[in-house]
């Protein structure tokens, strides 16, 4: 049985899969640590803490793929593809017959159009501001007193959602503020909080082409609040699956077991590999 | 990095580039000691070199004094000398950097730059320039002469815009025999002309052998080198020189298949001017994927001459216009961009585009958005769009501009390995 690992050192959070081939493909482990300043640590204290939780050395692992923005720092990685191929590749396998990823994440979100095999067909990225991201969403918990974990369930009981002056993340702290000293209910601010956000990712996803099924993937897709605003925007479901958070490293797993020679792809990204490897 | 070490070609020409670009800036420098030729200052954009001629008069370029700088990380001083005298963050950073040189009074090279005999503000293709030269002239005292080129409306100029550009010329004319105190040459003038027109063959032959793979250079990344010279030079035995040996040595290249890459992977056609204060660092970003450009609009800012536009010596003043009016990038509008793109990923076999959106310009920028959505959606051309600046150091992210790019090439490379069609039709 062989075993490979997908690491995605992510700006805020790093994860860590093992996925096994037993006749298919199984996750059997997952870890998830804060990335701070010490990326490379970051990366090994994640794959370390996979293979504790597996019960499995870290020697057992046959292939790493490295992903997301920290992923030249894994130096015990095989190789790096970059998370948006990651992303793809992991909401066809978790998620079968994805042909659209919303990926939001710490600081970037991005659209993704999937082929049927997990295949990057388009994509598109957030500009350089963290509007449409997780930071943005945090730093609104923060100036409301509350939790990340509280503000989705809250923006659920929102009546009348407040309109965002603004999506910056800096800004919305003052717009906040001032709706908060208007005497505005909490639930109506997180509404129109998420709503705003919901609105400016719908309308980067348009940029590629919004195909059902939908897959949300990303630390964000936790939250039922922004799950919900998306839906109401799009006007369709998404697929949320309970590895959400850890697709990037999913993917990053899958392209490493594809390397062992598991795949029915394998091969194809040997090009690759030899490209973007080392570097 | 040995494999990097091979994604330049350097040749005798980026010598005598050299040579010819220090000169340049040598005769700039005698001119700011009043021991020097005429000076204008007017942009690249479909600009007017040959009439220079006519007086032994030299540009002043504020373009390629930027891109110069940028190249060589010194352009945030200018541009923050600029920002406290009141120009805003989301100015043109061209403009800024310009602004900041005459405030500083200083080339790139570290010589003088000199007040120029006349501002020349050939409005072509971008309305920022009239504010710009406007303040160029306050701030150098220099005369101001407003050149009004149309924008391209139509497939091409009406006989009314032509006339109406050449009338200027001869303003312009006018003018330039009152400040200099010399007699308009204009023998000398229509020898410029003829001097351009065979410029403009070799460039288009140079242009054409990057339809040959693998490409003999990188459209975008080395046709830079060779834009200084064309934009400065081109109206000059000097410059049909420099063509002449840039012509035979990258012959030479594509008859002995050698390429920019020992093995081409990718051929891309690029849009958008590249982000200078990061030129090394952006490069090496598509040399990693052994990908070049065989193609690119940006070179073809100063003149588009690859699809049959020459200079006329027989109608020197109306073949001047026509190049101002409709064979250079930015005065086209955006159905002929779109089209100049679409023929490059056609006649060039080009595997997809990369728009390189510029921060602070929002003319030549505004629209890439649709343009993107035109090639992947309605043609089915894999299209990548990163975005920075082109002189602003500050817009530059390193990590992000690198993950577009790898996720971009990682599509590329699986939709040829399994013969798959990218982006949606």
């Amino acid at each position: 049985m062989r075993i490979a690992a997908g690491v995605d050192v992510g700006s805020t959070q790093t994860k860590a899969v093992l996925l096994q081939e037993n006749g298919g493909f199984k996750i059997i482990a997952r870890a998830l640590t804060q990335t701070g300043a010490n990326v490379q640590k970051a990366a090994e204290n994640a794959f370390e803490e996979c293979c504790r939780a597996a019960g499995i050395p870290t020697s057992d692992v046959g292939f790493v793929v490295g992903t997301g923005y920290g992923r030249y720092k894994i130096t015990f990685g095989n190789a790096q593809m970059t998370e948006i191929s990651c992303h793809a590749r992991g909401a066809q396998f978790l998620c079968p017959g994805t042909r659209t990823v919303i990926d939001m994440g710490g600081q970037d979100s991005k659209a993704i159009s999937v082929g049927p095999s997990g295949e990057v067909l388009d994509f598109m990225m957030n500009d350089k501001c963290a509007a449409g991201t997780g930071r943005f969403l945090a730093n609104a918990a923060d100036v409301m007193g509350l939790s990340l974990d509280e503000i989705g369930p809250i923006s659920l009981q929102c009546k009348r959602p407040v309109k965002m002056a603004t999506v910056c993340t800096v800004f919305v702290e003052s717009d906040i503020l001032s709706y908060l000293s208007q005497g505005k209910k909490a639930e109506d601010i997180l509404g129109g909080v998420h709503l705003a956000i919901a609105k400016r990712t719908v309308s980067l996803a348009r940029r590629v082409a919004v195909e059902p099924l939908i897959t949300m993937t990303g630390g964000v897709a936790n939250n039922i609040g922004m799950v919900r605003a998306l839906e109401e925007v799009l006007g369709q479901k998404l697929q949320i699956s309970p590895d959400a958070h850890y697709m990037g490293a999913v993917g990053a797993a899958i392209f490493a077991m594809e390397k062992l020679g598991q795949s029915f792809e394998s091969g194809i990204w040997r090009d690759a590999y030899a490209t973007s490897g080392g570097h | 990095m040995a494999e990097q070490s091979k994604t330049e070609y350097r040749g005798g020409i980026h010598q005598r580039q050299k040579e010819l670009m220090l000169d340049w800036y040598g005769a700039l420098d005698r001119s700011a000691e009043g021991d020097g030729p005429p000076t204008v200052s007017m942009m690249v954009s479909g600009n007017c070199v040959e009439l220079l001629e006519g007086f032994g008069a030299v540009p002043i370029y504020p373009e390629v004094n930027a891109l110069q700088l940028a190249i060589r990380h010194q352009s945030l001083e200018p541009i923050l000398a600029a920002e406290d005298i009141g120009y805003a963050s989301d100015n043109c950073a061209y403009v800024k950097a310009d602004i900041g040189c005459y405030l500083k009074g200083i080339t790139p090279t570290g010589g003088k730059m000199p007040k120029p005999t006349l501002v020349l503000c050939n409005f072509v293709g971008c309305n920022t320039y009239v504010k710009w030269f406007e303040h160029v002239a306050e701030i150098t005292g220099s005369p101001l002469y407003m050149l009004d080129v149309p924008f391209l409306r139509t497939d091409a100029p009406s006989q009314a815009d032509i006339a109406y550009v050449v009338r200027q010329l001869h303003e312009v004319v006018a003018l330039m025999e009152k400040l200099t105190g010399r007699k308009f040459d204009f023998a000398r003038f229509q020898e410029a002309v003829n001097y351009s027109r065979q410029v403009e063959e070799l460039w288009s032959e140079i242009k054409h052998m990057s339809k040959h793979t693998p490409a003999p250079f990188d459209a975008y990344f080395d046709a830079i080198t060779l834009m200084g010279p064309l934009y400065v030079h081109r109206a000059s035995r000097e410059g049909l020189d420099f063509f002449e040996i840039a012509r035979d040595e990258l012959r030479a290249k594509m008859q002995a298949n050698e390429g920019v890459y020992d093995q081409e992977k990718f051929r891309l056609v690029v849009e958008g001017p590249p982000p200078y204060p990061y030129f090394r660092t952006f490069r090496d970003m598509f040399a990693k994927w052994k990908a070049c450009a065989v193609a690119s609009t940006y070179s073809t800012v100063g003149g588009l001459w690859e699809f049959g536009f020459r200079h006329d010596p027989e109608h020197p003043f109306e073949s001047v216009a026509m190049h101002m009016l409709a064979n250079n990038v930015t005065n086209r509008n955006y159905l002929q961009r779109y089209d100049q793109i679409r023929r490059y990923v056609q006649e060039w076999n080009a595997d997809g585009v990369v728009i390189h959106f510029v921060k602070s310009c929002r003319l030549f920028s505004a629209g890439q958005g649709d343009m993107r959505d035109y090639f992947t959606k309605q043609l089915g051309i894999p299209t990548l769009y990163i975005e920075s600046d082109l002189e602003d150091p500050r817009y530059f992210a390193e990590a992000q501009t690198k993950n577009r790019i790898d996720a971009f090439f990682e599509t590329l490379e699986h939709a040829k390995a399994t013969g798959k069609q990218l982006a949606h039709v």
